[in-house]
């Protein structure tokens, strides 16, 4: 069985199991540690009553089985059980944090993937000369740092010293945040993203550059590059249609990897711009001791990077028909 | 590739070099902090009329300034070195030994062996490496010793992944067959035969494994979740963050995190003359 | 002043490299009739494949041609960058070597084959698919299998469609560089079969590059021997294979096996070509030569004519009969191995 659509069914499948597993492992994790799991999930400080609800909804006095069993139904339907601060339901006071979130880690990654792209053929291209050597420098400098340090400095230098760009947050102080098209598109909003993306950006580009910058050097010594050139195809088709395109397939992979090492970025740039999204909602619940936000902040996370991943590797097999046709 | 050889291809390489010298500076630093200090990072210092050294710039006294509290950033950053390498290259070693016996008995092995290792690699993989390290943190306490296994179980992945598709090139080539032939049992096979032509491969996914636990072990601080007992970078600059020191303390803010960079760039440059020296296609 | 249809004219080609300039391609002078085919042979880095590339004018960065290359009159040297590209695959079109990796991984076979139509023809793509088919049926591939990529290709198979992609645009030369190197002696000679049928059909020439000197004596009729960038000896197949005078061409004669003749023990030629970057200044084959003299390591040997089209580069030429008794003798190289060695 070969082609696309077997390719991205099987793939879908064992996303699903992945997620699964996810869900197995939370279970896990916060029953074989030490200490009482009720605290995971039932406020020491509510009413007896409303304790023993929860306690019955996750099946916390039932044996292990049928609690497993709770657990993943729950999860699945999306229900977390109550914030511990705020007595909401968990999804609602998760709800408002992804988009922020979804925007900054999205306005990131594309820039660092179209900055790495672009660096990675023109390294490539012009190899053995300063320019490689300077830009090849400065992106290890900015992989080797920090991110949160990173953010710190140009916060300092930039929004402070020389005010150019705001001092964190999503939006001004006093901003009607009640309408989507308000609160998202507008120059604002954009002003606030920039400064984040870009710090972030610069932190992720090294990676999916030299790994472009190393595919475009053995592509470009491939057979199929000079008879292109024999065919008599414009230069810039010999790099754009076959070169770059045939380059790219590495680099799929490594934004893949990229992804899931965002997150973490994401949350420490989260938390030094001040920006409400999941990331600093989990270092906020953590220290709070808000359990149940906490745990699924965390599996939402997990879905997130499970969900991209699963996106790159059908990426990967459209561009490449060696994996999907076989 | 012989021991000499590889010597002498690392020290053409201007970068490898400066990243071994980096490093060496480091180790040095860590195994002399004592001596070289100028006060207890921990003491909180006063100036001569009693005052505290509030973020007081750099002095002679204070090479680097002091913290909010008074307290010596120089002596801070120097006795950080040695939690900054005992994690990197506790976690290093033990991601590089992990990742390459699960790499070798799946890509030697094969079959349902190779199939159920790689599963647990992609589940592992799915899962958010910080928020992690974060949760298990959490849980189970802030003892460096806690961050380093949360670190290492996750970690190993990457080099997994890579070193078994080595292991599965190496796996055809006629060495391996002869030494089937001769009835070598498996095992031998692995592990005196497999095992070496991979080591060099290992190494450069080591000293990358190195660079990251050391930024992922300063992101565990600067959250607020790192060991309180010992000084690391990350603490110094949770520190620094919460007493709104970026505007006002530049001489606290920029060595911790420089130091950080530095260490974890040698990590890079070691790597990547390691790999040049691999793969010749790279090479001028 | 000929009607031939590509003329190369005292062609030089230097690269450059890390050790200074390398003349790859030492004032080298050949010519192709219609519808002939001619042999380039010689070991690897002869100036063989640099040749090739002059011609096609695909040299790397930094290396440069001068002389004369006239395809029907026109020099290519003088043709600008674009001027060239319409040339290539439509007047000149390769066969490589490795198949392997001649073709894109990323693209379908048809679509590779309708780019090189459509790079220089007006035709829309249904056309240029038409076009495929029709040669994919010259080469014998079925035309279902435009669709597929070239890694569901055998190794064959994959060899055949770049003979149908390079017969393309039906092209005045053809180039095949090494096209049975890396098959097997079997299909080996299918491929060189098909080559020639195909060849005649089309009426194009053909230039045969290779280092095995057998297949030039089955499918040319005429041969340019090559020695470190230089031509040692050239003429129709038959005088050169009939009565050689180079001794470089009777050691290749002897290095390869032939299945007909009388059975006779390999003779290799010992010692390896000089380094280009610094030539020797005499014969550059002088110091692998059995009959070299004194002369031979001072002075380069000018290309006379021995024959009507037979040329030949040596200074001797005229202890022609004695040479040709030596080299067939097992001692006459072996001795000059020991003094090597």
């Amino acid at each position: 069985m070969s082609g696309l659509p077997w390719f991205i069914g099987k793939r879908i499948l064992q996303a699903i199991v992945t997620l699964f597993i996810l869900i197995t492992l939370l279970f896990f994790m916060f029953r074989i540690l030490p200490g009482d799991p009720t605290t995971m999930f039932v406020d020491a400080a509510l009413p007896v009553e409303a304790r023993e609800a929860v306690l019955a909804q996750f099946g916390l006095d039932k044996p292990l089985h049928e609690q497993y069993w709770l657990y993943m139904k729950n999860f699945i339907q999306g229900d977390f059980g109550m914030s511990f601060t705020s007595r909401e339901p968990v999804m609602d006071v998760i709800g408002h944090y992804i988009l922020p979130t979804v925007f900054l880690m999205g306005s990131t990654i594309l820039l660092a993937v179209i900055v790495a792209i672009v660096l990675g053929a023109l390294t490539a291209w012009y190899r053995g000369t300063k320019f490689e050597a300077i830009v090849v420098s400065i992106a290890l400098f900015f992989r080797s740092a920090p991110i949160f340090w990173i953010g710190m400095v140009a916060l300092a230098l930039l929004s402070h010293r020389l005010n150019l760009f705001p001092i964190g947050g999503m939006y001004d102080p006093g901003k009607d945040t009640s309408s989507f098209f308000g609160t998202y598109f507008n120059l604002e909003f954009i002003h606030h993203l920039l400064l984040p993306s870009i710090v972030g950006a610069a932190y992720y580009v090294a990676n999916p550059m030299l790994v472009m910058r190393s595919s475009m050097i053995e592509i470009m010594e491939d057979d199929f590059i000079e008879l292109s050139r024999a065919k008599g195809l414009k230069e810039r088709h010999v790099i754009f249609r076959h070169a770059v395109r045939n380059s790219l397939l590495p680099v799929v992979t490594e934004i893949a990897l990229l992804v899931g090492f965002a997150i973490g970025g994401q949350v420490l740039l989260e938390v030094v711009f001040n920006w409400p999204g999941i990331g600093r909602l989990i270092v906020d619940s953590i220290q709070r001791n808000d359990y149940p936000v906490a745990q699924a902040t965390f599996f939402l996370m997990g879905v997130i990077v499970i969900f991209l991943n699963l996106v790159s590797d059908i990426l990967y097999g459209y561009l490449d028909p060696r994996v999907s046709y076989k | 590739m012989e021991g000499n050889r590889l010597v002498k291809l690392l020290l053409k390489d201007k970068l490898g070099l400066i990243g071994v010298a980096l490093m060496i500076f480091f180790i040095a630093l860590a195994v002399f902090a004592p001596l070289i200090i100028t006060h207890d990072p921990q003491t909180q210092n006063y100036s001569s009329d009693g005052k505290l050294l509030n973020m007081a710039p750099p002095s002679s006294e204070h090479i680097l300034g002091t913290t909010k509290m008074g307290r010596d950033v120089f002596s801070q950053v120097v006795a950080g070195t040695r939690v900054a390498l005992v994690v990197g290259f506790t976690c290093a070693l033990m991601v590089t030994v992990i990742g390459t016996v699960i790499a070798l008995l799946a890509g030697y092995f094969g079959g349902w062996v190779d199939d159920f290792l790689m599963r647990a690699t992609d589940i592992i993989y799915g899962i958010p490496f910080l928020p992690f390290v974060m949760i298990m943190v959490a849980v189970l306490g802030p003892s460096i010793w806690n961050i380093i296994i949360a670190i290492v179980l996750i970690m190993w992945r990457t080099t997994t992944r890579v070193i078994r598709s080595e292991v599965l090139s190496i796996k055809q080539r006629t060495f391996i067959q002869a030494a089937k032939l001769n009835g070598a049992s498996s095992l031998r096979i692995v592990f005196r035969h497999v095992a070496p032509n991979v080591i060099p491969l290992a190494l450069v996914f080591g000293s990358l494994a190195m660079g990251q636990a050391i930024v992922t072990e300063a992101s565990i601080s600067f959250l607020g979740y790192g060991d309180p007992m010992l000084i690391s970078w990350g603490k110094i600059l949770y520190d620094a963050y919460i007493a709104h020191a970026i505007t006002e303390a530049w001489w606290w803010v920029i060595p911790p995190g420089l130091a950080i960079t530095l260490l974890v760039m040698s990590g890079f440059f070691v790597s990547r003359s390691l790999e040049e020296i691999l793969n010749p296609r790279l090479r001028r | 002043m000929t009607n031939s249809l590509l003329e190369i004219k005292n062609l030089r080609t230097c690269y450059k490299s890390l050790d200074g300039l390398v003349w790859a391609v030492d004032d080298v002078s050949f010519t192709i009739e219609p519808g002939e085919t001619l042999g380039l042979v010689g070991e690897s880095g002869c100036g063989k494949t640099t040749i090739i590339k002059s011609i096609m004018r695909l040299l790397p960065r930094g290396a440069f041609s001068s002389g004369e290359i006239s395809l029907k009159g026109t020099n290519l040297l003088d043709l600008s960058i674009p001027e060239m590209r319409k040339v290539r695959w439509d007047k000149i079109s390769i066969i490589s070597q490795s198949a392997m990796n001649a073709l894109d991984p990323v693209y379908k076979v048809g679509d590779q084959i309708g780019e090189a139509i459509r790079t220089h023809t007006t035709a829309t793509k249904t056309d240029a698919w038409k076009r495929a088919e029709e040669l994919f049926a010259l080469v014998g591939i079925d035309k279902a299998r435009l669709n597929e990529y070239p890694h569901q290709f055998s190794g064959g198979m994959r060899q055949r469609a770049i003979i149908a992609m390079a017969l393309a645009l039906n092209p005045d030369v053809i180039v095949a560089d090494e096209p049975t190197t890396a098959l097997d002696v079997v299909v080996q000679a299918q491929i060189l079969k098909r080559i020639r049928d195909l060849q005649k059909k089309m009426n194009s020439s053909m230039i045969m590059v290779t280092h095995d000197i057998s297949v030039v004596a089955e499918t040319c009729q005429k041969v340019v021997v090559m020695y470190a960038g230089k031509v040692v000896e050239s003429g129709s197949v038959k005088d050169v294979f009939e009565n050689p005078y180079h001794p470089y061409t009777m050691g290749l004669k002897n290095a390869f096996p032939n299945i007909k003749g009388d059975k006779f023990d390999l003779i290799s030629i010992p010692g390896y070509p000089p380094d280009l970057a610094d030539p020797p200044k005499g014969c550059r084959f002088a110091d692998r030569c059995p009959f070299a003299s004194d002369i031979c390591f001072v002075e380069q040997p000018a290309s006379e004519e021995v024959k009507v089209g037979h040329m030949v580069a040596c200074h001797h030429i005229d202890s022609i009969d004695e040479i040709r008794e030596q080299a067939k003798k097992h001692d006459t190289w072996a001795k000059l191995d020991k003094e090597l060695a």
